[in-house]
């Protein structure tokens, strides 16, 4: 039952995040006249296909563009363009949270579409692969030299750690990345420029995905150099911390394995704690994955998002800055899932 | 108050961190007063983003120190302006300024262009004459061209003034009557025969700085150039206003140029005060207000404290770039839109923080003794708790300040940065869309790239170093 409770309370909260998040978008889009422009362009977009349908049937052009005018009245008031802004809210978020956001202007899904939620959701899965892996890498990087700092602590690798981890702090991610392919993709010709496979991409599958690897190691390398050092740090701090404790003193005075008082004593109550770092860091991941997307052409939505900016696409930035703040309330909840598993205390 | 703050400062400087930070601080600071104070404000829309201002600078060309390191040297760019002539001669019929531009050629390669600009021209009776002469390392004298300003209009009456809204640039590369004065140069000393248009197509700068082989091929000619502009003035109050030579070159100054030809030292110089101004302003206002707020929340409580707490859990739990990069897009790009959306979205964490600390401090005993004689709320947030906690108030705007700096990098790499002023993100983001990464202009991308850092990293030292002083554990223990 206390897990239940605390798991929907968590998801309400977030819920109510994302419906907020919305709604100030959507203030934003209608203060400055945006969603206006968005809804014509919807509204033109039928009249346009009506317009060629009935100009077989229509022979008379004045009576064509009095059915056409008629229509197109119909449809400014089923959009609610004949309504200020602040009245059709409810809707232009309903359209928002469900994507319907029409036709992006010039971006297109890999097979040619230019419906915008095809378009993002498309591309969805390659960001969670790209971040996905990375955090697995950083996770298991960092778990492994964080517990063995944390036991030399003030050795070189301790002292080297924490510098590192407040550089890391200073440096922007997306600019390791440049470097990498300016060093390593244009010096050394190791690794491609960028994107997801070669062109154009083998036919055998088992090739195909040595290539996406071949192709992943640059970008994934970029989000663990950014990602990693405040992983050992933080893991090497919450180990240290639970490693002093009274019950961890005990269980090495009984005599219990070194191997069995790290597992069982020490990694055990410090995993949740580390993990709620992870899950502060998540928005810094999301951020680290649009620009590092962006710089290596990985077919993403980070990359989308430079894309629809540069070609001013307003519906595909809408959509994105939705599905970002959906992909991140998700994400969350998953983390948050795991923590409460993970610690049985937080279920009261 | 006073006493103490000495303290902290000497527990502060006692760390090398710390005196690294500050002397960096320093230099920063330095760098970018003088940019502000010797750069018109306007600088961005007047030059950096004003393709014909650069029309004269090589594209894409690296430092010229690269020399140093290649065994071919390069040659270098240059751009020699005279506002004055440097000689007066006078003649029956007038004076003739001599404007005298030396040039000491020691590269491998000859330059890749040669123009001369005349500007501000003013005369009363005949047009003036322009001549450009070269003398070459092996005495040779060429008179490349003569320029005879437009003869007055119907109508006009002196003073006569020409090209004082747009320079007159004269290109010797591609101008075909330079060509044929090349042309009966090389068979008079050489006795090489060349058609003028073969000379157009090889160059009309290559031959002026190469002595021809027995082949047509042409090989470069080390040593020091004299070009001299002679212009012939008929009255004396004619006046001319700026001469202007360049010698184009594939090196260019200190930091080399971007594929616009932009002097990257400048747009580089210029971006310290704009990501400090970034930093620090946003980082101060997000700091005063996420204080503010959680000293309120903490101290009052209740109703207030609820509703300041569920809206930063509510902002806390936006993805911050999406969002930025949304409004950025909708609401234009600007740089007080930009620290206002950065203020906007950055309170949270800090007023969380204070919050908690204040809790503590308002069961403490002081609390309660300025309570029970009567002190004021307000009086008491003012002067009882702030003070507490402004240390580590001060070093959370320190530890802040680096990323706002990234951010704003981030978001101008996207290119969301404010269009009228360069900043060291919008420089890499160029570099980027234009593909200077894919062919290697490193001197394009890495010095951006190092400053975002290097002005990051000392906030970054200055907070490692305040660490000691704020930590509220170690001052408690005194």
């Amino acid at each position: 039952m206390g897990l239940a409770r605390t798991l929907s309370m968590r998801a309400l909260t977030l819920v109510a995040v994302l419906v907020l998040v919305v709604f100030f978008m959507v203030i934003i889009l209608g203060a400055t006249g945006t969603s206006d422009k968005i809804l014509q362009a919807m509204v033109n977009e039928e009249v346009m296909m009506l317009r060629q349908s009935l100009a077989k049937t229509i022979k008379d052009p004045q009576e064509l563009e009095r059915v056409i005018n008629i229509r197109k009245q119909e449809l400014m008031e089923f959009y609610g363009l004949t309504k200020p802004w602040y009245v059709r809210l409810p809707d232009m978020a309903w359209r928002v949270l469900t994507l319907d956001l029409g036709k992006a202007r010039t971006l297109k899904t890999f097979a040619g579409g230019n419906k915008v939620s095809d378009i993002v959701i498309e591309r969805l899965t390659n960001t969670i692969i790209l971040v996905t892996s990375a955090t697995i890498i950083s996770a298991l990087i960092g778990l492994v030299l964080g517990v063995r700092i944390a036991t030399k602590v003030g050795g070189i690798l301790d002292r080297i750690s924490s510098y590192m981890s407040a550089i890391s702090y200073a440096i922007p991610t997306w600019w390791i990345g440049i470097i990498l392919i300016m060093v390593f993709s244009f010096l050394l010709k190791l690794f491609p420029f960028g994107g997801l496979y070669s062109a154009p991409p083998p036919s055998d599958p088992y090739l195909r995905f040595l290539d996406l690897l071949w192709h992943s190691v640059l970008p994934v390398t970029t989000l663990v150099i950014a990602s990693v050092g405040v992983w050992i740090y933080t893991t090497r701090t919450i180990v240290l911390n639970t490693a002093q404790e009274d019950f961890v003193n005990a269980a090495r005075a009984r005599g219990l394995p070194e191997e069995l008082v790290r597992r069982r004593y020490i990694m055990r109550v410090a995993a949740p704690p580390i993990l709620t770092n992870v899950i502060l860091g998540l928005a810094t991941s999301i951020s680290g994955a649009i620009l590092t997307e962006t710089v290596f052409n990985w077919p993403g939505l980070g990359r989308l998002f430079y894309d629809a900016v540069l070609v001013m696409d307003e519906v595909v930035v809408i959509a994105l800055t939705y599905i970002f703040t959906l992909v991140y309330v998700v994400a969350r909840f998953l983390l948050e899932v795991l923590y409460v598993t993970l610690d049985p205390r937080v279920r009261y | 108050m006073l006493v103490r703050f000495r303290e902290a400062f000497q527990e502060f400087w006692r760390l090398k961190v710390s005196k690294v930070g500050v002397v960096f601080l320093m230099i920063l600071v330095f760098l970018s007063v003088y940019v502000v104070t010797s750069y018109p404000l306007d600088f961005g829309v007047r030059y950096w983003n004003n393709p014909a201002y650069w029309a004269d600078y090589p594209k894409s060309a690296p430092p010229s120190w690269v020399n140093y390191f290649s065994d071919q040297k390069l040659p270098e760019h240059h751009v020699f302006i005279y506002n004055k002539p440097s000689d007066i001669i006078s003649t029956e019929s007038g004076r003739t300024l001599l404007y005298v531009f030396r040039l000491d050629f020691q590269a491998d390669k000859s330059p890749t262009f040669i123009s001369f600009t005349l500007e501000n021209l003013t005369y009363y009776s005949d047009p003036l004459v322009a001549r450009l002469n070269v003398t070459r390392p092996d005495g040779k004298n060429i008179e490349l061209y003569r320029y005879i300003a437009p003869a007055p209009y119907a109508g006009e009456s002196p003073p006569y003034k020409r090209f004082y809204d747009s320079p007159k640039r004269i290109s010797i590369t591609g101008d075909i009557s330079v060509a044929s004065v090349l042309a009966r140069f090389l068979l008079r000393e050489y006795n090489v025969s060349i058609k003028p248009s073969e000379i157009n197509s090889i160059g009309q700068h290559t031959i002026v700085f190469s002595i021809p082989g027995p082949d047509k091929e042409f090989y470069v000619l080390k040593g020091e150039y004299i070009f001299m502009v002679s212009i012939n003035t008929y009255d004396s109050r004619d006046y001319v206003g700026e001469v202007k030579l360049v010698i184009g070159g594939n090196v260019y100054g200190f930091m080399g140029t971007d594929s616009l030809g932009r002097d990257l030292s400048i747009g580089l110089l210029f971006g310290f005060p704009i990501a400090l101004f970034i930093g620090i302003v946003t980082s101060t206002i997000t700091t005063l207000l996420g204080a503010g707020l959680g000293i309120v929340g903490g101290y009052v409580g209740g109703k207030v404290d609820e509703v300041i707490q569920r809206a930063a859990d509510f902002v806390n739990n936006i993805p911050l770039l999406p969002l930025l990069i949304f409004l950025a897009f909708i609401l234009g790009q600007n740089m007080w839109i930009l620290v206002f959306l950065l203020v906007a979205f950055g309170w949270p964490t800090l007023t969380i923080i204070v919050r908690s600390m204040v809790l503590q401090l308002k069961s403490s005993q002081f609390i309660e003794a300025a309570i029970s004689l009567g002190a004021p709320r307000l009086w008491i947030m003012f002067r009882h708790i702030f003070p507490q906690v402004a240390p580590f108030i001060f070093a959370q705007l320190i530890f802040f300040t680096p990323t706002f700096i990234l951010l704003e990098a981030a978001l101008s790499f996207l290119g969301l940065g404010d269009p009228t002023m360069p900043t060291w993100g919008q420089i890499l983001e160029y570099g980027f869309r234009s593909g200077g990464i894919y062919v290697g202009l490193w001197w394009w991308i890495i010095p951006p790239g190092l400053l975002i850092i290097w002005t990051a990293i000392t906030f970054v030292l200055i907070a490692l170093g305040m660490e000691p002083v704020v930590n509220p554990r170690l001052r408690r223990m005194k």
